[in-house]
């Protein structure tokens, strides 16, 4: 029982994780492989404010704010030649790029950083809740991240920024054509990637804990649900964060560690076989 | 060609002393082998196979563990190795061309195979020993205990796939894979087996990354998973390519000697190497996309023709500039 609870924790978490690389592939084009480095930047931001005194809450917004902005740099200039291009130039421009930045990042991170870990307690460790001992770390992280997807749903079709957002996943031409401004979409759906790959992290952190040099299995696995949920579909990638969170819990503590990465990897090069656009995407 | 190889065979009556500077030159060949291999998936085929430390080690593991657990002779053993690799670089690119893959698609493809060979080998502790790795002393062609043998059995694979490569792109082959690096659709319709030639050439650079990743084996005396893995191999090969220059014969191998020399500058700052890594990928790949090698050859052109024949300097000019104008946008 606690193994499934923890998958469903997880599955919310890769779903943070994830939601943001699939909105900026179906929006900009680009697959972002720093992605998980934007994430544990956000983790170290809060960190390091946590380190120096100031309250969780500061700390957490910081994080979240640092991860968004690390983002929106990325967006404002590294990314912009790789704009200029279409297709598949753009597309292994941005790759390239954002394959060196992560490897910088990592370089900085782990050689500025080497000791530094975002751990948050939560008091007491574990409630009872109807008959099972559930840890209470799981049930922030999940209330977190299903306050976080609240926000997000409200924005996307609440607000008309939102709807022009999701207008122009659907057809660039078109809603470039009724006056969508894109390339300050980009701009803010690369800041809320940041974002909410900073959540995820905080998540981590309250999880277990949160290293200076996780950026590469971050990003990994937002690639793995990315690519099983369809790199175009929010709700594919929705369900694939889930099945893939309950995946890795089971396997993880039935099998152990390398055998569930294998695993995980090896359904997403079958997703890619047998349908590349997604395991899970919606076609209508 | 014939001057560089020359060079390289020549280079350790100068090093020849130092074992360490001996073992640089040899990795550095290592390297330059690798990216000859990585320059015809990527430069000439678009493929973009992230898998070159994977292919690497499953040519290293596969040698290693036939002759420690089936008693092979090493010379055979290599050879099995080479082939497990070729096949298994073939085989992907036959999937990826079959499922019409672009170059993202292949990009992680390979990367999760990459990802899934490294966990095996992590995984697999009976057989492999897990991130401790594996003593290579005394199993394979003994290249370990001797440097200048090492040297030289390295120069000699690279040479010979530079030699193959040069054949290659003289012959009517070569005029194929020019057309089928321009444009894949037009390059079918004119007749021309797109599916055969990016499977052969993706099996023949699996094959030269196998055969290096086995003998690399030897010569290290020692494997991990973590010494093929994709930020000690591919990230190299890359930025050696792109520095070099992709599509040229010899951007490889100079790609190889200037990010060798590189790395052993920023070797003593530890962690900052990856840093470096990142930084040297970005900005190559921002600013100066074609390389050291077709750079100086238009330099060396440009002067030999202002020595030779300063009359017509005036005509061949401006035919340069438009030619470096549409290289460079490319």
């Amino acid at each position: 029982m606690g193994v499934v609870l923890d998958g469903l924790v997880l599955g919310l978490q890769l779903a943070l994780l994830s939601v943001g690389i699939v909105f900026v592939y179906g929006l900009g084009g680009v697959l972002n492989l720093a992605h998980g480095q934007v994430a544990v930047a956000g983790g170290l931001v809060a960190a390091v404010l946590l380190q120096a005194g100031q309250p969780p809450f500061v700390g957490g917004i910081g994080g979240v704010l640092a991860a968004g902005l690390l983002a929106l740099a990325l967006d404002q200039t590294l990314l912009q030649p790789a704009y200029r291009r279409k297709g598949e130039e753009r597309l292994l421009l941005a790759l390239i790029l954002t394959l060196g930045t992560s490897f910088a990042l990592d370089g900085l991170f782990t050689f500025r950083f080497p000791n530094l870990a975002l751990s948050l307690r939560v008091e007491p460790p574990s409630v009872e809740l109807a008959g099972v001992r559930v840890r209470t770390a799981s049930l922030a992280v999940g209330g977190l991240a299903l306050g976080t997807f609240a926000l997000l749903l409200l924005f996307l079709k609440g607000t008309r920024f939102g709807k022009a957002i999701r207008c122009i996943i659907q057809n660039e031409a078109g809603a470039w054509l009724c006056g969508v401004d894109v390339a300050r979409a980009r701009s803010a759906t690369l800041f809320l990637s940041g974002a909410l790959a900073g959540v995820a992290a905080l998540g981590q952190g309250f999880f277990s804990y949160l290293g200076p040099d996780m950026g590469p299995e971050f990003t990994i696995l937002s690639l793995i649900v990315a690519v099983v949920g369809g790199v175009r579909s929010l709700t594919g990638t929705f369900l694939a964060s889930l099945l893939l969170g309950m995946v890795n819990a089971l396997l993880s503590y039935w099998v152990g560690t390398y055998l569930t990465w294998i695993a995980l990897l090896a359904v997403a090069v079958a997703t890619l076989l047998v349908r590349p656009e997604g395991l899970l995407a919606y076609w209508p | 060609m014939v001057a560089v190889a020359m060079v390289f065979a020549a280079l350790p009556l100068w090093l020849g002393h130092s074992p360490y500077q001996m073992r640089i030159a040899t990795l550095m060949l290592v390297l330059a082998s690798y990216a000859v291999g990585f320059n015809l998936l990527f430069g000439h085929t678009n493929q973009l196979f992230l898998c070159v430390g994977a292919l690497a080690s499953l040519g290293g593991y596969t040698s290693v563990l036939l002759v420690r657990d089936l008693k092979l002779a090493p010379g055979l053993a290599v050879a099995l190795a080479t082939a497990t690799s070729a096949a298994l670089g073939g085989f992907l690119s036959y999937v990826s061309v079959r499922r019409g893959f672009g170059v993202l698609f292949v990009g992680i493809v390979t990367l999760a195979v990459s990802l899934i060979l490294h966990n095996l080998l992590l995984g697999l502790r009976e057989l492999t020993n897990g991130e401790t790795g594996i003593v290579t002393r005394g199993l394979g062609l003994g290249l370990g205990d001797d440097p200048h043998r090492a040297y030289y059995a390295v120069l000699a694979v690279l040479v010979a796939a530079l030699a193959g490569y040069r054949w290659l792109f003289s012959s009517a082959h070569g005029a194929a894979l020019h057309a089928l690096s321009e444009d894949e659709v037009s390059a079918e319709l004119s007749g021309i087996d797109v599916t055969r030639y990016k499977v052969a050439c993706a099996a023949a650079a699996s094959a030269l990354v196998g055969l290096v990743g086995a003998l690399y084996a030897d010569l290290n005396g020692f494997i991990s998973p973590s010494v093929y893995a994709v930020g000690h191999v591919d990230i190299p090969v890359l930025i050696a390519l792109l520095l070099g220059g992709v599509r040229t014969l010899l951007g490889p191998v100079v790609g190889a000697a200037l990010f060798s020399a590189v790395d052993e500058l920023v070797r003593p700052f530890g962690q900052l190497t990856v840093l470096a890594y990142g930084v040297l990928l970005v900005a190559l790949f921002l600013v100066f996309r074609q390389g050291v090698v077709p750079l100086a050859e238009r330099a060396a052109r440009r002067g030999w023709m202002a020595v030779c024949r300063p009359a017509r300097v005036d005509v061949s000019g401006p035919e340069e500039e438009v030619a470096g104008g549409i290289e460079a946008g490319r």
